[in-house]
């Protein structure tokens, strides 16, 4: 033992303070969940004063505020996934048809632009796109089909649209990049093969690209749907307008309104934790299934 | 590979080039948009007769922008926060990555146990933010600075890198006697410049774009370039020209808008071009399962 540590108290040492900060701010607020089960005294222990048992969690059951939020980010979240899920596979297929490796990585390098601009900016400018009164788009509908201004960013029946539309903008490109890499890794001589057996370019994609690349499909696919309550909530936030409510409350900005704006702490932090424990319950089984059917699973 | 012109070929080529023609439009024609904008005489702003070409060069609005105190004052804090953001979260990943990067050291397991577990499950907004409060960070910059300074994802890119140097040298560097710190800091980092800078860019990214967390943990003369443009946005902070009529200044509201997104998102747009395969090769190092 005095030897080990002679030889390694330099690498324990090391961990110490990010060891510290680690703990401090993923784990405590882990535990800080708890919060869940017990009422909150502003001023007193963070982490409530007395067991209050499941209180929180009927409470949020009866209310119609957390069932059409519930509702709201199934839909939009499973709308986002069937859209733009095969995009990116798409995207990163046609790429890999491309032959001139200049314009390759022209179209490749400029399509993961938009996901390292902030989303305060996609909405900026989507807003200035939209605009009823000086957007481009507006004026091109009044002008051409002589229909009246829409407010695209209030009307609720826009809104799941302009959500998936934007999130195909940001990160297409981006996602992208991880099927183009399997792509690459296919041996060419399976495509040499295809041809010579008379493959024109559509039947080497649908007998060669896309099941050589399959494993990586369904690996994406799990982590997806484990992904599926947490919603982009930034950008969601930015769209909310009281006017588009009924259809972008989601259970984030749920909690965010119950929890922050009206400091109803325990409440939140109970829909909070629900909602984590559907996402882990999801992403365990999605994995279980996918082993099970295919094999590939993330862990 | 050889190719045959038949006419099934060259529509699939056409098709496909098309598509990406399209895909290239869609990226860069919202930022030409804006920039186009910011640089165009107001009123043609204002009546829509804008699209990718300015109508009748302007600064005007760049040169407005700069008179007001409240955007340099948020530009300075997101210049403060980028900077020594990635610094702090770089120095605590660095220490943090390099002893989880030996599999034979006692303890390092549970370690990385806890790490991937908090990946699937961590605390809620509620119990972060009571968290924060209780530290009594809640309007100072460190709220900002502390709780993001390690990224789960980022922090296992950084133990893949060092994984990937060559245990050789570390062992000759014992045998010559020198300690872990010394391995670290004369050995390590030197060889670790791609791993550095591609968790360093993401990190860098990550507290340039942020909005969200300086909204709940700061007040307003801390906030950064990105609350004040998202307060522009959404009506909360009005944009007060000096002088001029009502519609005048209504006109050139616009042009600011589309002025101070440029200037908030110029950083990122300048240096992208010369950055992005280090960010590239970071999700495909974070894309192996270690």
């Amino acid at each position: 033992m005095k030897v080990y540590l002679t030889r390694y108290w330099q690498l324990y040492a090391m961990l110490a303070l990010p060891l510290a900060l680690f703990l401090l701010f993923k784990y405590v607020p882990l535990i800080g969940n708890v919060l869940a089960f017990r009422r909150y005294r502003p001023g007193k222990s963070t982490f409530g004063t007395e067991w209050v048992g499941l209180y929180y969690f009927q409470r949020f059951f009866k209310d119609p505020a957390f069932w059409n939020a519930f509702r709201n980010t199934l839909v939009l979240s499973v709308l986002n996934l069937v859209i733009n899920f095969p995009i990116p596979i798409i995207f990163a297929i046609l790429l890999n048809e491309v032959r001139s490796i200049k314009f390759k990585k022209t179209v490749q390098t400029i399509s993961y632009m938009p996901r390292f601009v902030s989303t305060v900016v996609v909405i900026a400018i989507i807003g200035e796109l939209l605009s009823p009164s000086s957007g481009v788009i507006n004026k091109f509908l009044v002008n051409t089909f002589g229909i009246e201004p829409i407010y695209f960013m209030n009307d609720p029946k826009y809104f799941r649209l302009i959500y998936i539309l934007l999130d195909t903008w940001q990160f297409t490109g981006w996602t992208a990049i991880i099927y183009i890499a399997a792509i690459t890794s296919i041996p060419q001589e399976l495509y040499e093969a295809a041809t010579i057996d008379g493959a024109g370019h559509l039947q080497q994609i649908c007998y060669v690209t896309i099941p050589s690349i399959m494993p990586t499909i369904m690996v994406m696919l799990i982590l997806n749907v484990g992904r599926l309550l947490s919603l982009g909530f930034e950008k969601v936030l930015l769209m909310y307008t009281p006017a588009n409510s009924s259809v972008s409350d989601i259970l984030d900005t749920l909690v965010y309104r119950t929890g922050l704006a009206n400091q109803n702490y325990s409440y939140a932090t109970a829909i909070g934790l629900f909602s984590g424990v559907v996402g882990v319950i999801l992403v365990s089984s999605s994995n279980f299934l996918s082993r099970k059917l295919t094999g590939e699973s993330v862990y | 590979m050889r190719e045959y012109n038949t006419k099934s070929n060259i529509a699939f080529k056409t098709v496909v080039y098309a598509i990406m023609v399209l895909v290239l439009l869609v990226c860069l024609i919202p930022f030409l948009y804006i920039i186009s904008l910011s640089l165009s005489d107001p009123i043609a702003v204002v009546n829509g007769e804008v699209f990718v070409v300015p109508v009748g060069f302007s600064v005007e609005a760049y040169k407005q922008i700069f008179t007001y105190p409240n955007f340099f004052n948020a530009y300075l804090n997101t210049i403060i926060y980028t900077v020594f953001g990635t610094a702090i979260s770089l120095f605590v990943m660095t220490l943090f990555a390099y002893p989880l990067s030996k599999p034979h050291l006692r303890g390092q397991s549970i370690i990385m146990k806890l790490v991937v577990f908090s990946m699937f499950f961590s605390g809620g907004l509620i119990p972060n933010y009571l968290l924060v409060s209780r530290l009594g960070l809640i309007n100072t910059r460190f709220a900002i600075l502390l709780p993001f300074c390690i990224n789960t994802f980022n922090l296992i890119l950084l133990i893949n890198f060092f994984k990937s140097i060559p245990n050789d040298i570390e062992e000759a560097a014992i045998i010559d006697g020198l300690g872990y710190g010394g391995i670290l800091t004369k050995i390590i980092l030197p060889l670790s410049g791609a791993g550095l800078a591609t968790v360093g860019l993401y990190t860098a990214v990550f507290f340039w774009n942020d909005w969200f967390n300086s909204l709940i943990y700061l007040k307003s003369s801390q906030f950064p370039v990105m609350l004040y443009l998202r307060n522009i946005v959404n009506g909360t902070t009005q944009l007060n020209n000096g002088g001029g009529s009502s519609a005048e200044a209504a006109s050139l509201s616009m042009s600011i808008k589309a002025a101070v997104i440029i200037v908030s998102t110029l950083p990122i747009i300048l240096v992208y071009p010369f950055v992005q395969r280090y960010f590239v090769k970071g999700v495909m190092v974070g894309s192996v399962k270690g």
